[in-house]
């Protein structure tokens, strides 16, 4: 209910200081346009739908010019931009893999190597859940396909329910931070900004966050101590990192190629959806059933995505024509508040929004307003993406919403009562923001890769 | 009631034709994915490339989004903000699953108006893409604009089953119809994908 109240706040002050700058205030207009957006939010109207006919309504309203004539155009050149190309490719990648197994010999490879140390088996989720996330562009994938491999490991052992169910749910929360993922091209495409820039960016950050559960874990296994298991010899160790060759090799494919300079991402994720379905096959999964259940869901998910893609960019452009973004980010900036003020109140936001609605949507509807300012107040716009991504992340395990928990509550063997699950992720929880007050402290741990990578 | 049998039938002849668009949506992903492949490899190792890429998996995304904007509602899949309204009474909540379509409706209608403006005028200038291929712009346009048009017909059809249903008094049924996708349904779908790979494993 916040959120809402701070967001029609925003558009309110927004659409006033357009109105000021002209002669009279429209303050009924302004008043039924804040109506229809509680109505429309309210009422459960399509996300799509809000955006779009509050941009028609802003431009019968408050536009005499033809904004209509650009309609067609306005809706066409997002739905076939190239760099938006690479989203329903890592989905499909993504698809694939989740139906694939490779998690599996993943998991037991990693597993080798970290058992002894505190906290044990629970090293072992957040690290191959980060790792599985640097193939994949998704959190619910990730969290439900190494949830699937890790939860029988803990049947019948002393391990902590709610730790175990809580470090699957934060090594999901990875899964878009640590590229490639998905929320960056659909940022980069709003912004304008490099996609490549922004996975560049994002390495340090993710290995921060990465690091940040390690270190939750570790201090939960000193302060509960187990039992190691004993130690394995080498030649075993050695053998079992041949589990984790796929991984790596797609890694290579998909990142190197990113990194190196050899593809755009698009590019990249097309490389990935074919080496993926080759080391399906080479498991023996590949069938017509995986690929046309891999189809269907990317479609799905592509279309939905592809809808609210169509609102926004109609709201957008009808709000840049009656000058709200310029006004708006001119307005913030002439506020007697430094710019850190204004930048946590926009983390406060997202933290409010993401409670009640899902990520994408609400990258998609805030960002195109939100980034003139950021950018006014003389943020970085890679470091900003990097940011919002982790606020996405956040909102994607901060109970009581959040898929990547209840996939994980579902597939509890024995079962419990979700806030097992709520109360396991807060630690995680709690590291991640901490995560994002560092980044915004220091902002070079984002910036300065790029900036050397050039 | 007869009336209701039939809009019934009318709307499962439409989910078939959605569900085959959607599914011709995702293959044309897999063949986008194909491609580039096809045109990595060859830039790098071969030194030729189809040179309009960039073009072509462009339009077969735009195409590819709005063939699957059918289906993705008749999976009940496209996003609503639905804290308050999975709270409300039955009876109420049938009429706001019946206004949100609505609006949807509306929506659409303008979106299938402004992509049939720019398809006419992609016609009157018989414009070309700038790729050696020079296609010709209504090719991709139009595909666009019939799956934006099978998205209208399906929101048409939902509808006046829906609104029959109501007038029937069976907003249970309109619920079920309508309502969207739980937290359960993504739950279940990430459940079943997961248990396809298991399944392999055994077999």
């Amino acid at each position: 209910m916040i959120a809402i109240v701070f967001l029609l706040l925003l558009l309110g002050g927004a659409i006033f200081a357009a109105a000021t700058g002209g002669q009279a205030v429209p303050v009924f207009e302004i008043a039924a346009l804040i109506g229809a957006f509680l109505v429309f939010f309210g009422t459960g109207v399509y996300v799509a739908a809000v955006l779009g006919l509050l941009g028609m309504l802003v431009g019968l309203v408050f536009s005499d010019r033809p904004w209509w004539a650009f309609a067609g155009q306005t809706l066409w050149s997002p739905s076939s931009n190239f760099v938006l190309v690479a989203v329903p490719l890592f989905l499909l990648m993504g698809e694939i893999l989740l139906r694939a197994g490779l998690s599996d010999r993943l998991y037991k490879a990693l597993n080798v190597w970290l058992n002894r140390l505190p906290g044990g088996l629970l090293h072992t989720n957040i690290v191959s859940c980060a790792v599985f996330s640097a193939i994949s562009g998704s959190s619910v994938a990730t969290a439900a396909t190494m949830g699937s491999v890790a939860l029988p490991y803990f049947t019948d052992t002393k391990y902590s329910q709610r730790m175990v169910l809580g470090s699957l749910a934060a090594g999901g929360a990875l899964g878009n931070l640590i590229p490639p993922g998905i929320t960056f091209i659909i940022y980069g495409l709003i912004t304008e900004t490099s996609v490549g820039a922004l996975y560049i960016a994002a390495i340090f950050p993710s290995l921060l966050v990465t690091g940040l559960f390690i270190a939750v874990i570790m201090i939960h296994g000193l302060t509960h101590k187990m039992e190691k298991p004993p130690a394995l010899p080498l030649s075993v160790k050695l053998r079992a990192l041949g589990g984790l060759v796929p991984t790596l090799l797609l890694m290579i494919l998909v990142l190197g190629s990113i990194y190196g300079g050899y593809a755009t991402p698009t590019e990249a994720a097309a490389l990935g959806v074919v080496g993926s379905a080759v080391f399906a096959a080479i498991e023996g999964k590949l069938s017509l059933k995986l690929l046309h259940a891999s189809a269907e869901a990317t479609a799905r998910n592509t279309a939905l995505l592809g809808l609210i893609i169509f609102g926004a960019y109609l709201l957008n452009y009808l709000l840049t024509v009656i000058n709200v973004p310029q006004a708006l980010a001119g307005f913030i900036g002439g506020l007697p508040l430094p710019g850190w003020a204004v930048m946590l109140c926009i983390l406060g936001l997202y933290i409010a929004l993401g409670t009640f609605m899902e990520g994408f949507s609400m990258i998609i509807t805030t960002v195109p307003v939100v980034f003139p300012i950021v950018t006014a107040l003389g943020y970085d716009p890679i470091w900003f993406g990097v940011v919002v991504t982790m606020l996405v992340e956040i909102a994607q395990i901060s109970p009581p919403d959040g898929t990547v928990m209840y996939v994980l509550q579902g597939m509890r063997p024995k079962a419990g009562p979700i806030t097992d699950v709520f109360a396991g992720v807060m630690p995680f929880l709690g590291v991640y923001m901490l995560a994002v007050l560092l980044l915004m402290l220091f902002p070079g741990i984002a910036t300065w890769l790029p900036k050397i990578m050039g | 009631m007869n009336l209701l049998a039939s809009a019934r039938s009318l709307r499962r002849g439409v989910v078939a034709l959605a569900t085959f668009m959607g599914l011709a949506a995702g293959w044309n992903y897999v063949a986008c994915a194909l491609f580039i492949t096809v045109d990595v490899v060859g830039r790098a190792f071969f030194g030729v490339s189809s040179a309009a890429t960039v073009e072509v998996t462009g339009y077969m995304l735009a195409i590819g989004i709005a063939w699957g904007l059918a289906h993705t509602l008749a999976k009940r899949a496209h996003i609503r903000v639905d804290v308050l309204v999975n709270r409300l009474p039955v009876g109420l909540r049938a009429w706001l699953h019946l206004a949100a379509l609505a609006l949807l409706g509306v929506f659409a209608g303008f979106c299938a108006w402004a992509a049939w403006s720019l398809v006419d005028e992609s016609m009157l200038f018989d414009a070309h893409d700038n790729t050696s291929l020079r296609i010709p712009l209504v090719i991709p346009q139009g595909l666009w604009l019939v799956g934006i048009l099978a998205f209208c017909l399906m929101v048409a059809v939902l509808l006046l089953e829906a609104l029959l249903s109501l007038l029937a008094g069976q907003g249970a049924e309109l619920d079920r119809l309508l309502g969207s996708r739980t937290l359960e349904d993504e739950t279940a779908e990430a459940l079943e994908a997961v248990e396809m790979a298991r399944r392999g494993e055994t077999a």
